[in-house]
């Protein structure tokens, strides 16, 4: 395999697994840490070192960023995040992956960051960590997201299990969400496009591409689990327990948050008016007696504190919660956690790393939207006025099978177009090519590139 | 509290009074009453020498704090009513003082509440002044000030606080000075509208520039002795009805219904209940005048009881029946509508219907607490969380609201008043309502009673219009520690 150059910036969870695993593959490595206590324990990986921010020039010249493939801002500082990308990608480096917090920056915003920052990848360990925990206990399967036209529409990834709606009948008899099309599936390592008569067999991945406000009915549609949720219970309201929160509104019967700081716990309850928020603490056995914790049909700990998740987690099970998630930063000790009877332990570090990983080992294809090594893309364009796609109806311009075009967002509406139904200037839409008909994709709707 | 910037800003409120009192003036020049003009002259002139005094005593610079804002707002109120009251003495329309200042705190507080036992022998001017204290009392004659005084600076944000009724003082600009100006602009809108629309439905135009003063700021002097009944015009009254449902809804709702064009005012919670309300009580009211065989056609009777509960609801005060022929439930529901009142930042009194809710709401949340004590139960309205500073704001609110009641009430049955009277007498001079039960009845007056008591009921307006909080922390001893 060749010999490439990695910088990564931040030697906390998900920067110091990346230099181990980037590094026993026999890459080079250099790491750019803040503070000078780490620089030893980095360098036992056989990586080099630089000591300092990742924000200045200095320090990004002397890890040679310019002769680096990859770029990878994941400290757990979003603003230096920010910044050291947009120098590095200024100094020479390819490619630039960048680690952000807030999951709105990635679904709503995403565009914005790529524009300015240069950012190739842009990740937020909160949204890949709620997508797993939403994965995890409403028995959902999806592997991957992407969110399009400022997070109105979404294309997911998701694996199909034995008794999946899917596998029962053939794609014209199920009666998807009107906001909804399964644009194409992976069988093996190769990529269909599906027609009618699709079936699909346990073990296939389709691409659902959906508005936003569908996905929950597409996913329940597709799960293999009954929907008789009951209460979730959330030990602790940051950013992350409110964004599961969010996705959880509408989804089960109950949603309680357990927050310990007060102004909080205020505000988590003026956000929330249907969540119900009890100000105290989850490990405290007295009030989760008290508050009858135990009729929970799901505990989630998602506290900033490790120590505190799993304590809370244990006491969740003793008392007879079914269904126990825990939020674990450090990954060194989850098999103790297992053996205690904590099975599904999420570790958005853990996610992180598996995600550039991912990108590092499909040749740096951001994800889905360009799938399989280059066999299809996912395209977004806004229709010009020179566009010969403008006011024609999608009968009429009878595109070749791989060519769909997806979804349309028309002002602040999103939706799945039918034959009828007519392109106006103005309005983006959401392709989804085959490689080979990319020509026609540039000659029907000319424009700037878009992802 | 700094004495200097406190006199300076009441000389220029005596100087905004002593313009205003040319008004009547001109209607005494118009009707030819010459003993009447005099007075409004002297009075000019003394409110006007007066306040260029204050103004030179006083100087101003820098900035205004809390203290002497309650102090300017407190203080203003209470010049305002006294040399308000003088061209009721000065021209011998009144007998005492007392009686005097009676007519004029109920003027400007809008309440309505009036120690003349004949009305319409009395000058046309001193009638005209009568109406128009309640118009210069409804917006608020701190409002006006911040309106037409820019050099107040940040500091008439006190000002307008203290004054501008309601647990939420909105703002509507970013700067306190233009909020004020386009209140006043609504306020000033609205009165031209009602005053043409009684016109065109035939009356002169002195009625209907007093009735509309007097409806405006949900006042309700009227220069009739029979007050509205006098027109015995079911137009006329509808008319009045429209305009006192509009005065009693909060004024930011107007400018919102300016800004953003097709938002509904239903769809403002408070708006929703207000209406709900008044509908409600009229509904039962009526039932009970036409089940009682009090009235044989049902339009009548609806139509009356219509005006009685927004008159009182709105805490105006106008009457076209006697509601105390009515039977004890009607009569009963109507006291209960003056506690209510009209909406946050409207020109009603009461307690306003967003306070009710607040209250209310949070008394719920207090017994949820009981068992399920580390619950956080936010309190929202419409929607939108209320932040605990005003919860407790409007909790703090009712119990001085009912004390200050209950100590009124006992206070008046002194000397021999039934219950009845006295403890609507209370509240009708509380809310700024005017007329209450029994020997204070829409038909009655307040000429009976003693000195003291008229002092009392003084008191009690002021603290009604001023929302007890200013004036209650005038007396505390801290807040005049050094």
């Amino acid at each position: 395999m060749e010999k490439k150059r990695y910088v990564v910036m931040g030697a906390g969870e998900v920067g110091f697994h990346l230099a181990r695993t980037l590094s026993q593959e026999g890459h080079d490595v250099v790491v750019v840490e803040l503070s000078p206590e780490k620089k030893e324990r980095v360098e036992e990986l056989d990586v080099a070192a630089v000591i300092g921010s990742g924000a200045h020039v200095p320090v990004l010249q002397q890890a040679r960023v310019d002769k680096a493939d990859l770029f990878m801002a994941v400290s757990s500082n979003d603003e230096a995040n920010l910044t050291a990308a947009v120098l590095a990608k200024r100094l020479g480096a390819r490619r630039s992956v960048v680690r952000v917090g807030i999951s709105e920056d990635v679904t709503t915003h995403r565009r914005i960051y790529e524009e300015v920052f240069g950012a190739d990848l842009l990740l937020s360990t909160q949204l890949l960590a709620t997508n797993k925990i939403l994965n995890n206990i409403l028995g959902h399967n999806t592997l991957a997201v992407e969110y399009l036209a400022q997070g109105k529409v979404q294309l997911r990834k998701i694996h199909v299990e034995e008794g999946s709606m899917l596998t029962k009948e053939a794609l014209r008899g199920i009666a998807m969400p009107a906001g909804s099309l399964v644009v194409a599936y992976f069988r093996g390592e190769e990529l269909f496009i599906p027609d009618g008569s699709y079936q699909a067999e346990a073990g296939d991945e389709v691409l659902v591409l959906s508005r936003s406000e569908d996905i929950k009915r597409v996913e329940s549609l597709l799960s293999t689990r009954p929907r008789t949720l009951g209460t979730v219970v959330i030990g602790g309201g940051g950013a992350t327990g409110r964004t599961v929160a969010k996705h959880l509104l509408g989804q089960v019967d109950r949603i309680r948050i357990i927050e310990r700081e007060r102004h909080r716990a205020e505000e988590i309850a003026e956000m929330f008016p249907s969540v119900e928020v009890l100000h105290g603490d989850a490990t405290d056995v007295a009030l989760l007696r008290a508050e009858r914790v135990a009729e929970a049909q799901t505990f989630i700990a998602l506290s900033g504190n490790d120590e505190r998740n799993l304590l809370a987690s244990l006491i969740a099970q003793e008392l007879g919660v079914r269904q126990v998630v825990t939020l674990v930063e450090r990954t060194e000790t989850s098999h103790l956690w297992r053996r205690m009877g904590l099975m599904r332990i999420v570790s958005p570090r853990q996610i992180a790393c598996e995600r550039i990983n991912e990108y590092i080992a499909t040749d740096y294809c951001s994800n889905i939207v360009s799938l399989q090594r280059g066999a299809a893309q996912i395209v977004e364009r806004r229709l010009r006025r020179a566009s010969p796609a403008a006011g024609v109806t999608l009968a009429e311009m009878s595109p070749p099978r791989g060519l769909m075009v997806g979804a349309v967002v028309r002002g602040e509406k999103v939706f799945v177009p039918r034959g009828g139904d007519r392109l106006e200037i103005g309005d983006t839409v959401i392709l989804f090519v085959a490689a080979e008909h990319l020509s026609i994709v540039n000659l029907l709707f000319p424009g700037r590139e878009g992802t | 509290m700094r004495l200097r910037p406190t006199l300076r800003f009441l000389g220029r409120l005596l100087q905004i009074l002593a313009v205003a009192l040319l008004l009547p003036g001109v209607v005494c020049l118009i009707y030819g009453e010459g003993r009447d003009f005099v007075a409004f002259l002297a009075t000019a002139l003394v409110t006007g020498a007066s306040g260029f005094a204050l103004v030179r005593m006083g100087r101003f610079r820098g900035e205004l704090y809390r203290r002497e804002g309650i102090t300017i707002v407190v203080g203003g109120w209470i010049l305002a009513s006294v040399f308000g009251a003088l061209p009721y003495f000065l021209s011998g329309t009144v007998d005492g003082p007392v009686d005097a200042l009676f007519e004029s705190a109920s003027g400007f507080t809008t309440t309505g509440a009036s120690i003349f036992e004949e009305i319409e022998s009395k000058g046309k001017g001193i009638l005209m002044w009568r109406s128009f204290t309640q118009w210069l009392g409804g917006m608020g004659i701190i409002v006006l000030f911040v309106a037409l005084l820019p050099e107040l600076g940040p500091g008439a944000r006190f000002l307008y606080k203290m004054e501008v009724p309601g647990p939420t003082a909105e703002t509507l600009h970013p700067r306190v000075h233009d909020t004020a100006a386009v209140l006043w602009k609504t306020y000033l809108g609205l009165t031209v509208a009602e005053i043409v629309l009684l016109m065109l439905a035939g009356l002169g135009p002195y009625d209907a520039l007093t009735h509309t003063f007097s409806t405006m700021s949900t006042g309700g002097f009227s220069p009739r002795n029979t007050s509205v009944a006098a027109f015995d015009s079911p137009l006329v009254d509808i008319i009045i009805i429209v305009f006192m449902i509009a005065a009693g809804a909060n004024f930011s709702l107007y400018f919102g219904l300016l800004r953003q064009r097709g938002k509904n005012l239903l769809h403002d919670p408070e708006f929703r209940l207000y209406i709900g309300m008044i509908l409600g009580a009229t509904i039962i009211i009526t039932l009970s005048l036409i089940g009682n065989d009090i009235y044989t056609s049902i339009p009548m009777a609806f139509l009356d009881s219509l005006f009685q509960v927004v008159s009182i609801m709105t805490t105006t005060g106008f009457a076209t029946a006697d509601y105390e022929q009515w039977p004890n439930i009607a009569r009963e529901l109507l006291v209960g509508l003056m506690f209510i009142g009209g909406c946050a930042g409207s020109t009603a009194g009461g307690l306003k219907i967003m306070r009710m809710v607040i209250g209310l709401k949070s008394a719920f949340r207090e017994v949820r607490l009981t068992f399920s004590p580390s619950t956080v139960i936010p309190i929202f309205v419409g929607g939108k969380a209320v932040p605990n500073s005003v919860v407790r704001s409007v909790s703090g609110f009712f119990i001085l609201y009912f004390t200050s009641w209950a100590l009124g009430t006992f206070l008046l049955t002194v000397g021999g008043v039934d219950l009845e009277t006295s403890a609507s007498a209370a509240i009708a001079t509380l809310g700024n309502i005017g007329p209450g039960l029994n020997l204070v009845g829409p038909t009655a007056n307040f000429a009976f009673w003693s000195d003291p008591h008229k002092i009392l009921m003084i008191l009690l307006m002021w603290l009604g219009r001023l929302e007890v909080y200013a004036i209650a922390a005038l007396m505390t001893a801290a807040f005049w520690r050094r």
